[in-house]
């Protein structure tokens, strides 16, 4: 066997784990990678920061639902993908970070670009490695790749000495991997399915409540099977809108601290909550012990450490969400058959709640723009199969609500971590992944100031994105919350976006057309401008309203029971019977 | 609060210690005792970790501590009793 660097060993693992696309950039630790990255097939994008390349492949992977590479040096530029790498763990994304160690006799003598990148990302990797023995880098690739992509997905950080890159080694790709302690289950249990189907033949008012694992699974079809055998309302929570279409008439709607009132009260009020891929986060639940406080919990997902960790399980099946209603089906098919309990009050208590509390939003009096009509026309104009991304805040709240999302991958978000500046990397990523598909990213002004920079990436690159940017002109959530909570203190929320910079500006200057928008009467036609050029990226900035906020809400540390339709109102319960 | 200890087989791997204690830490469990030993096969180390948890917290320490991909197997030690075997990916045999 002929002998090669380590460095080409890592390229060719890379090759062999069937990476065709990695977001990076080189520094003295890792640079003896890129010389071997600058012969090989994988297309290596050369992004402007790090935290870019991290979520470009989060983005990347939530689109394909392939492992997400991003590559980097030792010391900032691994501190830099901590965000990303966090981020990912929150939202389970299948990712795998490549960085540069210094030399492995310099470990732990404060080199230069020397930062203990395994034990800084311990606490929410997946898991991670520090390599210095060359011979070790094949095996580490295939066991990183699959443990980011099998069971729950996550990221994986793989750190390598420079001088293991350096030395020569023999290269032998693993046929497989066996890791004795990790053995992901994916097939459940046959008498937790009997014991799910009976649980569920036994309810007469049951929601679906859908997380993201429906969509890591890829179980939207059985999905949409099995809530049509039930007949019973769904509501799709934040890192699942697309997982069940929007125009089904079963959904409710997302719940949550800025779900629909049909949503946040189907689940308050249900007697079995059927949980697939969903985890109980606060953001749902709002405080957890006023949370359907009737309800029976089935709770199906593939990570046991979900199971009890919130809300107690009366029924919990471990394994493969797609796996699992593959089985769950025709058990309850068959249970059904002996014991069809009639859900028709139910559900029309939860149609009344929907036709009564259907979201909407005020047109700003002044005539200027609201952003939710802007977010709403974007929805309209591009399309279902269009993919959006968002930053953090109001627009992203917006973005969940008032687009129509029918299908799977076409809603990328940071859910869990929360992580502004999420949106123009993430889309950069989904473009690279489905380069056919209209990409949008919507995203707040402060959260476009935080990782614009891409859009040089994205303009030099041929990956024509497009950025609506909703200006506001603040920090819009943090605001709402001051406007709520700190008798309307505006402390550092005010950011004077409509001042500095011009954003279309700034996007010219990076290589971008540049569009603005102001008047509710110019919306649609700079949308179909901006649809219309497919050659560059565009950004267009739209200055809307300031005082807009995001309803419904249930107030932090809140009952769900006390969910707001506007400043101070409540929904007239009396009208409703439940 | 009750004490209940963990008999944990792990990978004898840089790092293993530090994953199981800041595991401990970042969750909030609180570690009695922990001792670290060699086992009769040298890629498998044992720690012995008391813990002081109640209830449906055990359950979680466990079921997170499982989640390590070092971490081979876990068995609470009861006194006077036969180890229960704890393992949260039952497709493990120990």
């Amino acid at each position: 066997m002929s002998q090669v660097t380590g460095a080409q060993s890592l390229v060719n693992s890379l090759e062999a784990a069937g990476v065709d696309v990695m977001f990076g950039i080189p520094g003295g630790a890792i640079l003896p990678a890129y010389d071997p990255i600058f012969d090989s097939k994988i297309r290596h994008i050369l992004v402007r920061h790090e935290q870019g390349a991290g979520h470009a492949a989060t983005g990347y992977a939530q689109v394909t639902g392939r492992v997400g590479v991003c590559i980097a040096t030792s010391g900032p530029g691994a501190t830099n993908l901590v965000t990303p790498l966090a981020d990912a763990a929150m939202d389970s994304v299948p990712m795998v970070a490549i960085t540069g160690q210094v030399p492995s006799l310099a470990i732990g003598t404060d080199a230069f670009q020397e930062a203990d990148i395994r034990g800084i990302t311990m606490p929410f990797a997946k898991h991670n490695y520090l390599i210095t023995d060359p011979a070790e880098i094949p095996r580490a690739i295939a066991e990183a790749f699959h443990i980011a992509s099998t069971g729950r997905p996550g990221p994986v950080l793989v750190d390598i000495a420079k001088d293991a890159l350096q030395k020569m080694t023999d290269f032998k790709y693993p046929t497989s991997v066996n890791l004795k302690g990790y053995q992901p289950r994916l097939a459940p249990n046959a008498q937790a399915i009997a014991d799910a189907a009976e649980l569920i033949t036994q309810s007469s008012k049951p929601v679906f409540y859908v997380g993201g694992g429906v969509i890591k699974a890829d179980a939207h079809r059985e999905l949409l099977e099995i809530a049509n055998l039930l007949g019973a309302p769904v509501v799709t929570t934040l890192m699942a809108r697309g997982a069940f279409p929007d125009s089904h008439p079963l959904h409710l709607g997302m719940p949550g601290m800025h779900g629909t009132v049909a949503a946040v009260t189907g689940l308050q009020k249900a007697d079995l909550l059927i949980t697939l891929g969903a985890r109980f986060d606060d953001r749902v639940t709002g405080k957890l012990s006023t949370f359907a406080v009737n309800a029976k919990v089935l709770h199906c997902d593939v990570d046991p450490a979900e199971i009890n960790k919130n809300r107690f399980a009366d029924v919990a099946v471990i394994g493969d969400v797609k796996h699992t209603l593959q089985a769950l089906i025709p058990a309850l098919k068959a249970a059904l058959k002996k014991n069809q309990p009639d859900l028709s009050p139910w559900l029309r208590q939860m149609n009344s709640l929907k036709s009564s509390y259907p979201l909407g939003y005020d047109q700003p009096s002044d005539g200027s723009l609201s952003p939710q009509y802007v977010i709403e026309r974007l929805g309209k104009i591009s399309g279902p199969d269009t993919i959006f991304t968002s930053g953090v805040g109001q627009h992203q709240m917006w973005a969940a609500q008032f687009i129509s999302y029918e299908n799977p991958r076409t809603w990328l978000n940071s859910g869990g971590l929360g992580t502004m500046g999420y949106a123009v990397p993430a889309a950069m990523g989904a473009k690279v992944g489905a380069p056919d598909t209209t990409v949008w990213a919507i995203d707040g002004d402060g959260c476009f100031q935080m990782t614009n920079q891409e859009l040089v990436t994205c303009a030099l690159n041929n990956i024509p994105v497009k950025i609506a940017i909703i200006n506001n002109e603040s920090l819009g959530m943090v605001r709402q919350w001051q406007t709520l909570f700190y008798e309307g203190r505006y402390s550092n929320t005010s950011l004077e976006s409509k001042r500095v910079p011009n954003f279309p500006m700034l996007a010219e200057a990076m290589g971008c057309v540049g569009l603005s928008c102001e008047r509710p009467e110019d919306v649609d036609a700079t949308i179909e401008k901006a649809m219309s050029i497919n050659d560059q990226p565009v950004v267009v900035d739209f200055r809307v309203h300031r005082d807009a906020m995001v309803w419904p809400m249930v107030a932090a540390g809140t009952s769900n029971d006390d969910i707001m339709i506007a400043r101070e109102t409540a929904p007239d319960w009396d009208s409703q019977e439940l | 609060m009750a004490q209940h200890t963990l008999e944990v087989l792990v990978e004898n791997s840089p790092g293993v210690l530090a994953r199981v204690a800041g595991l401990f830490s970042r969750r909030a469990y609180n570690i009695e005792r922990l001792t670290v030993g060699p086992t009769a096969n040298p890629e498998v180390s044992q720690m012995d970790i008391v813990v002081s948890v109640e209830g449906h917290a055990l359950e979680q320490v466990i079921a997170q501590l499982d989640k390590l991909i070092n971490v081979i197997s876990i068995k609470e030690i009861k006194p006077a009793e036969a180890p229960e075997v704890h393992d949260t990916q039952p497709d493990y045999q120990n």
